[in-house]
């Protein structure tokens, strides 16, 4: 297993964010994190980070103890939209390059070889604010793919972008998983993207569901009966 | 008056003009430009402090307005400058530390011109002056040489940064550390208060439209040196005859229309 998360739980403020979490993530899996707002996405991604202190539980990956430099090495975040500073004067090509920043072992790809497979090399001397919505969100995922992680952590990286965009970065992942890396990718999406994954675990502080889209999408209609996700 | 009496003054100028935009145009891209406002008041304790010991008071200026911006971190409410809380911290330092250098002034017994501290005496410059202006322009390319795509990293995106392993906090402290001794090495040029406006203007001028961090450096610096080094030369006109240090601030202001108007430019490219 790439990433093996038991018994995870963590406090934030009074309560807990994510309750007694476990699951694991086979090498060359996309899978999708979904829940409500609120839920513990992001606070999941950013345990499995080692950004946030464990309250118990553990998480491994490939059989390394998250917070060790080998985890650190073998995993890569591509954060939220939100936490960029998307008018930073920086060229596409440059931004990329900075995945390679601590590392001298190379990712799957190099800095153009990136840009070539999330379709962005004939944009990469422009500046980062030049670019559309969409443009940017595959500009940061192709910083992802230059760092030599097998672990990829994508935090809601189709958040307001186009249905074109979207479908081209589903295809891309997909590239990624069958070349053999492990993608977990946070999402707010319900509908039918869900069946571009092959699993998708449903979390609202506990997990609710870890299965096949179509499993998954019968047990949600259970939980909406239920009121407790949103849709 | 001797012929030269002008040569130091306008070295200072230029060499100020040149490190506070730098130094601002690192500051506004890592959001943390609040920083040179905190520092430029918090430095006043230290000031008097060393004075009254006999010491160096720009090392006193230096320590006192890094714990400042220390203090305010340990007291702001998250890791990223702007949350809801973190101005009324930021606000009460500043305030705190700058009527505690008030205070200290008559309770020491030191003799301080505290108007030329705050606003300035650019014609009083003299060779000290000069070089704590260098060695702190000396310090500034050294961050950037050594730290520069780590500096770079953390502006885009501080939360991949620390993710990557990069030292943030070393890197923010070291941020902080060349802002204190920038601006108490601008103080006898344009004082510790007009400070602020040498570092943000030719910042925002400058960012609008640079393809690199790199070059939005050197801009900042062009336009600063400009600006300072224009100001002091209007300000020793006969014919006009003013204190440099406000003037270059008034200047300043001159700068957001033209900073308005490329930031408009550059969102239509």
């Amino acid at each position: 297993m790439v990433l093996k998360v038991s018994d995870l739980s963590v406090q934030r403020g009074r309560g807990l964010a994510l309750d007694h979490v476990s699951f694991a993530l086979p090498a060359g899996s996309l899978t999708a994190l979904v829940g409500p707002n609120g839920a513990g996405k992001s606070t999941l991604l950013q345990a499995i980070e080692g950004q946030l202190p464990l309250t118990s539980g553990a998480i491994a990956i490939d059989g390394h103890p998250h917070t060790s430099a080998e985890a650190r090495r073998q995993r890569a975040l591509m954060p939220q939209r939100g936490e960029i500073a998307w008018t930073f004067p920086i060229r596409v090509r440059e931004l990329v390059a900075l995945g390679r920043l601590t590392s001298q072992r190379a990712g799957c790809c190099d800095v153009e070889a990136a840009l070539q497979r999330v379709g962005l090399a004939s944009l990469a001397d422009r500046r980062l604010d030049q670019l559309s919505g969409g443009q940017q969100q595959r500009a940061l995922l192709a910083r992802t793919l230059v760092q030599p992680a097998r672990l990829l952590l994508l935090d809601e990286p189709c958040a307001a972008i186009d249905p074109p965009t979207r479908t081209e970065l589903l295809r891309v992942m997909r590239q990624l998983s069958d070349a053999g890396l492990t993608l977990l990718v946070s999402s707010h999406d319900w509908g039918q993207d869900l069946d571009a994954y092959d699993r998708v675990l449903v979390l609202d502080r506990r997990l609710l569901a870890d299965d096949t889209p179509l499993k998954v999408r019968q047990a949600l209609g259970d939980l909406r009966v239920g009121n407790h996700c949103c849709g | 008056m001797e012929p030269l009496w002008w040569l130091s003054p306008f070295l200072l100028a230029l060499m100020v003009g040149a490190l506070c935009p730098i130094a601002g145009t690192l500051l506004l891209v890592q959001r943390r430009l609040f920083l040179a406002n905190l520092v430029s008041h918090a430095v006043l304790p230290g000031l008097a402090v060393a004075l009254a010991l006999g010491l160096d008071p720009g090392l006193g200026g230096v320590l006192s307005g890094v714990g400042g911006a220390a203090l305010a971190e340990r007291f702001s409410r998250g890791e990223r400058p702007g949350q809801v809380g973190d101005d009324a911290v930021l606000n009460t330092v500043l305030a705190g530390f700058l009527g505690l250098g008030v205070l200290l002034i008559p309770l020491l017994r030191i003799r301080l011109n505290l108007e030329a501290v705050l606003f300035g005496d650019l014609l009083a410059a003299a060779p000290t002056d000069l070089g704590r202006s260098a060695l702190a322009l000396l310090a500034m390319l050294l961050l950037l040489g050594l730290r520069y795509r780590q500096l770079v990293h953390l502006g885009v995106d501080p939360l991949g940064a620390a993710s990557a392993g990069l030292p943030v906090r070393t890197l923010r402290l070291l941020l902080t550390l060349v802002t204190a001794f920038t601006i108490v090495s601008a103080m006898t040029a344009v004082g510790v208060v007009l400070v602020i406006g040498l570092m943000g203007a030719p910042a925002l001028l400058a960012l609008p439209g640079s393809f690199s961090l790199r070059q939005a450096l050197g801009r900042a610096a062009l336009i600063g040196t400009g600006l300072s080094g224009a100001g002091f030369v209007l300000a020793v006109q006969p014919a006009v005859n003013l204190p440099p240090g406000p003037l270059i601030g008034v200047l300043c202001l001159g700068l957001l229309p033209m900073a308005s108007w490329r930031q408009q430019r550059s969102g239509n490219d």
